[in-house]
This record gives C-alpha cells, structure tokens and sequence, in this order.
C-alpha cells in the first residue's frame, strides 16, 4: 500500500510539473526538488521509471529532438492532463481521512 | 586501461534489447550532462556538480530492474505477469524433447529401433534435440528476456553451425553404411526385391532426417537473424555511443 501510493504520488509529481510545459527529465527532477522545498527528489534514476511508465501509459508523450546529439523532452497529453486532476482529487481525499484519523489538531 | 564512462556499469547490467538501452543511455547521459551545467550555474564546482548530476540520473538496481520489467519483450511482459516467466525454460525443454521424441518415432519407423542402423539414428535424434534446445534458448533470450549478448550469442551460433554439420554427417554416414550393406547383400545375390525397396527405405531415411535437422537448424536461425542484425547495429551505436563520450574534447567537460 505503502509502495503504491508513493508511487501514485510520483507520478502526480511528474505530471504537475509537466503541466507547466515540456521538459527534459532532469527539468522534471530538479523542478519537482524545487517546487516541494526537497521533500521529494529523484535519486539513482528512479524519475526514468515513472517517466516511461507515464509514457507507456500514455499519459506523457516523450519526443527525440536535439541537433548532434539526441535529447528526450517529455509533455504532458490530454489524458495525462485528465489523468492529473483525478490523481490529485484521489490524493486529496486520502490524506484528509489519514489527518482525520491521525488527530483534528493536525489537520487543523 | 581506457577510463569507464559511468554508464558502462548500467549497459553490461540493464537487460533489455539493444534498441532500448541505448535510448535509455542517450537519455541519461544528456540529462547528466545538462544537469550538471545546470548545478555549476548554481555554483557547484564541476566535480561536485558531477557527482551529484550522476546520483540523480544514474539508475540503481532498483531501477534498472523496473526498466527491465517495463521495456522488455511483449512476451517477455506477459510471460511476467502471467507468471510464467520461470516455466519458459521448462516449456522450451519440454518442446525440444517433444520433438526429439517425433523424431525418434520417425526414425524407429524408417530403420527399425534395434537394428545395428541405431548406433547412427540415436545419435541424430539427440543432434535434432540439441538443435531444438540451442534455437529456443536463443529465441528465449531475443522475445523473453529481450536480452542476448554478442558473446552468448557467438556461441550459440557456433553451437548451432556445429551441430548442423554433425547432423548432416550422421544422415550421410548413416545412408553410406545402409547403402554399404545393401551393396553387400547384393554381392551375395542374397537380395529379394522387398529388402531392396527396405534398404532404400533406410538410406532415403537416414538421409533425410540428416538433412531436415540441417534445415530446421539453419532456418530456425534463419527467422531469428533479422532481430540478430538490429541488435548488432544498435550494438556498434552503443560502443560508437562510449566511445565518443570517452574522447576528450575542446568543448566537451570530462
């Protein structure tokens, strides 16, 4: 439960930063160290997984561009969109039952 | 001793078709790269930015299990989640056996299961099941596990070459001695039509399965050959891949 959640939380993550624009992979690791003050980061190459797993599944399209040397930009599809603001409202009402049952003050 | 670039480690680990790794080190080693430029503009030093660039991006065996199991064969995906991916080679040795056991009723048919011919058609029963095994452990590597190595599959090849011409050297000796015998016996006068049209019977025998366990193993490789020169194309791109990263450049930081 654990495993799959922070994987569905990864995800989330990739997909919110690629709801900005197009980026390469590294954009998407550094930007989501960013955006979430280095609670979460991509270590040992563990964005690649989730990366073509999203792909695979449609969710992001990745294209080979670059002159010379060959680069991955990945972006966002309508699906992944969609995909994006069901994952995010799921989340939501996850977590509001676990600080529910965690205790009122720490939902406060 | 040529330096390792630090990619080396992921390429001899990651298996998955050719194809595939070397997508996913050309993706790597740009985001290293770019990252790294990124964490110096942050005012890391270059070989700190280095460092750092290469435990983001690097992928761990964690990892590069979940890529295997994400990029490999389609086959390969199914036989995972059907969980069958530990009896493939058990239904491979099953299937080679099968055929041998066709084989041997073929051949217990043409020259008779005790007669002195056996010593030559066992031997070819066994050629024809070696043969089985040796294609569907290259098959099972290729559409399997997505993953077969130029060393193995050197060998393999060897292997395969080997036992093609022992399986025509069988069927020819065996159709010889046959041949010999009925030569022999017509010598003797000591030879009624019907044994004539058997002898026959066994030298077209011996014959063919030589030549058709030559055939089954050349064409058998034959249908594996088209994805054995993509993957040794994609195999030169990777080593053209390591090779240029590994000249040092003006413009290039190391």
């Amino acid at each position: 439960m654990q495993v799959t959640l922070s994987k569905r939380i990864n995800e989330l993550l990739v997909l919110a930063v690629l709801e900005r624009g197009p980026a390469h992979g590294y954009q998407i690791a550094l930007s989501v160290e960013e955006r979430t003050g280095g609670a979460f980061s991509f270590q040992h190459g563990t964005l690649y997984p989730i990366l073509h797993r999203l792909e695979i599944g449609g969710h992001v399209r990745g294209t080979w561009g670059g002159e010379g040397r060959r680069r991955k930009t990945y972006e966002l599809t309508d699906a992944g969109r969609a995909e994006l603001a069901e994952g995010a409202a799921q989340l939501e009402r996850q977590f509001r039952v676990l600080l529910e049952l965690f205790g009122g003050t720490h939902a406060a | 001793m040529r330096p390792e670039h630090p990619l080396e480690d992921v390429e001899r680990n990651l298996a998955v078709p050719p194809r595939r790794r070397l997508d996913l080190l050309e993706e790597v080693d740009a985001d290293a790269e770019a990252l790294q430029a990124e964490l110096e503009r942050r005012g890391y030093g270059p070989a700190q930015a280095r460092r750092a660039a290469l435990r983001r991006v690097v992928p761990g065996t964690e990892t590069l299990a979940q890529l295997e199991a994400q990029h490999a064969p389609p086959l390969g995906r199914w036989a995972r989640s059907a969980g069958w991916i530990d009896r493939v080679e058990r239904f491979g040795i099953v299937a080679a056996t099968g055929l041998a056991g066709a084989v041997a009723f073929v051949t217990m048919v043409g020259s008779g299961p005790l007669g002195s011919a056996a010593v030559l058609a066992w031997p070819q029963v066994i050629v024809v099941a070696l043969l089985a095994a040796n294609w569907t452990r290259a098959a099972k590597r290729l559409w399997i596990d997505g993953d077969l190595r130029p060393e193995l599959r050197r060998r393999l090849w060897e292997r395969q070459i080997g036992l093609i011409v022992l399986a025509v050297a069988l069927g020819a000796l065996g159709a010889a001695r046959e041949g010999y015998g009925a030569f022999e016996a017509l010598a003797a006068e000591d030879f009624a039509p019907p044994a004539m049209w058997d002898a026959v019977r066994r030298i077209v025998s011996f014959a063919a399965l030589g030549f058709g366990a030559a055939i089954f193993g050349l064409f058998g490789w034959l249908a594996i050959t088209p994805r054995l020169i993509d993957d040794e194309t994609m195999e030169h791109r990777i080593s053209a891949f390591f090779a240029a990263r590994l000249t040092p450049t003006p413009s290039r930081r190391r």
